[in-house]
């Protein structure tokens, strides 16, 4: 998914004319590629103005129908992560909670940085991919303070967690941003210390994690989080 | 030749306007009166869009009244942020009649299927008011002004769910050919009808 013609996949994914395994692939690459992810959006909206030409009312009976059949019909939760400030905080102050307990784990899994060169991208992008198509992959994304997007996809049958983030601004002078995975028992694990942009797979020790989260650290990082995250992202 | 005037939808112009999306934030906090003006006003896109690929009309059904229940069900996750109300309903609408499409065409041969379908837009289904007319024609004029090529493949692919593959064979063309044309396509077409992200009104 790194040839040159990527971007315009973008036409035939938003007129759904992508077979079924490039519609996968390339959605896995939407995860990671923000403007992709713009053009999709602008295309799909004069896309949809096709629909002006084929307008045609439905029977009058399928309204009842329909308006029936919803009376039955439980709404989805909305979804978190990136949500309501309101629980953007409350994940914080767990997070922060973590931080002051201090709790020191390891690293966690491989972590593969990537981006070196092509066949690097390349077996993220598949690794990406593998991820993204498991049933219970589940996309989270999150603000990152002070400007940035941080998007987690996990999925527990693949024990595994794609981060995506972009836009993000420089740590401090001295520190770097360090990447955590925590569970419900607030034990942080670190994945990875960036300074900048990264797509990272992690694979393995994964399961059992609920919250992705970043936090400034000494140059060199910390062996758990020492100070409030600049973001948290509920991954479950 | 550029008319970058906002496309009117169905119901934005009777009364003071509430528009799809205020429409669809309400639905996602279970009103249901929200919900049935919403109906109103897209499900002739909706089900005319799925008549136009799915073609049989008790399928088409059928697959409207999924559609329209989808809707009810996921409209907590639209982001109005992300798009507008139209583009988010009828990519739901457009998905599920070309998965319904491949489902059902998974164990026939396709090659014959694409050649015996048609290729021209039957403009006579448009319904018959005047601001579906305006707005028909806008989009009409719009097409107008792509290539003969970027016009046939977003024609196979939209109304008929053909994937570019199979587009390509279509048309005798190549594959990268027909992808680049799909999205040069679609990139004029925007710019004629002046929609971007964040949608039309």
């Amino acid at each position: 998914m790194t040839e040159p013609d990527v971007h315009t996949l973008a036409g035939p994914y938003a007129l759904d004319a992508l077979p079924d395994d490039e519609r996968a692939r390339f959605e896995a690459h939407l995860a990671a590629c923000q403007f992709c992810t713009t053009e999709v959006a602008e295309l799909r909206e004069a896309a949809v103005k096709l629909a002006t030409q084929v307008a045609a009312p439905p029977p009058p009976r399928l309204k009842a129908d329909v308006l029936n059949a919803i009376e039955s019909v439980r709404q989805l939760p909305p979804q978190v992560g990136g949500g309501a400030l309101r629980q953007r905080y409350s994940r914080r102050s767990v997070f922060a909670l973590a931080a002051a307990a201090l709790v020191i784990a390891g690293a966690g899994g491989v972590a593969v940085d990537q981006y070196r060169d092509k066949q690097a991208v390349l077996q993220t992008n598949e690794q990406m991919a593998a991820v993204l198509s498991q049933p219970d992959a589940k996309t989270s994304h999150g603000k990152v303070d002070g400007g940035g997007q941080a998007t987690v996809v996990m999925s527990a049958r693949a024990d595994a967690v794609v981060v995506v983030l972009r836009d993000l601004h420089r740590p401090p002078n001295g520190k770097v941003w360090q990447l955590w995975l925590m569970d419900a028992s607030q034990r942080a694990v670190s994945i990875g210390l960036t300074s900048g942009d990264l797509t990272k797979v992690v694979q393995g020790n994964v399961v059992g994690n609920t919250t992705f989260g970043i936090t400034a650290e000494p140059n060199g990082g910390s062996p758990g989080p020492t100070s409030a995250p600049v973001a948290a992202v509920e991954m479950t | 030749m550029t008319d970058s005037t906002p496309l009117p939808w169905p119901g934005s112009r009777s009364g003071p306007s509430v528009s799809d999306s205020d429409l669809l934030l309400r639905v996602a906090s279970g009103d249901t009166a929200a919900f049935s003006t919403l109906y109103d006003r897209i499900s002739p896109w909706v089900y005319g869009l799925i008549r136009r690929v799915l073609r049989n009309p008790a399928q088409s059904e059928e697959v409207t009244q999924e559609v329209m229940i989808d809707i009810w069900r996921t409209a907590t996750r639209f982001d109005a942020g992300r798009g507008s109300a139209q583009a988010w309903i009828l990519t739901i609408a457009h998905r599920r009649a070309v998965d319904r499409v491949r489902s059902e065409q998974a164990s026939t041969d396709r090659t014959a299927l694409v050649a015996a379908r048609t290729v021209e837009v039957e403009y006579d289904e448009v319904s018959d008011t005047v601001s579906t007319r305006l707005e028909a024609e806008q989009v009409r004029r719009c097409l107008d002004t792509l290539t003969d090529l970027q016009r046939e493949s977003i024609n196979l692919a939209y109304y008929n769910g053909y994937t570019y593959v199979e587009v390509a064979q279509q048309l005798d063309a190549k594959l990268p050919t027909i992808k680049a044309r799909m999205r040069d396509g679609l990139i004029r077409l925007r710019d004629c009808l002046g929609t971007t992200k964040g949608g039309t009104r």
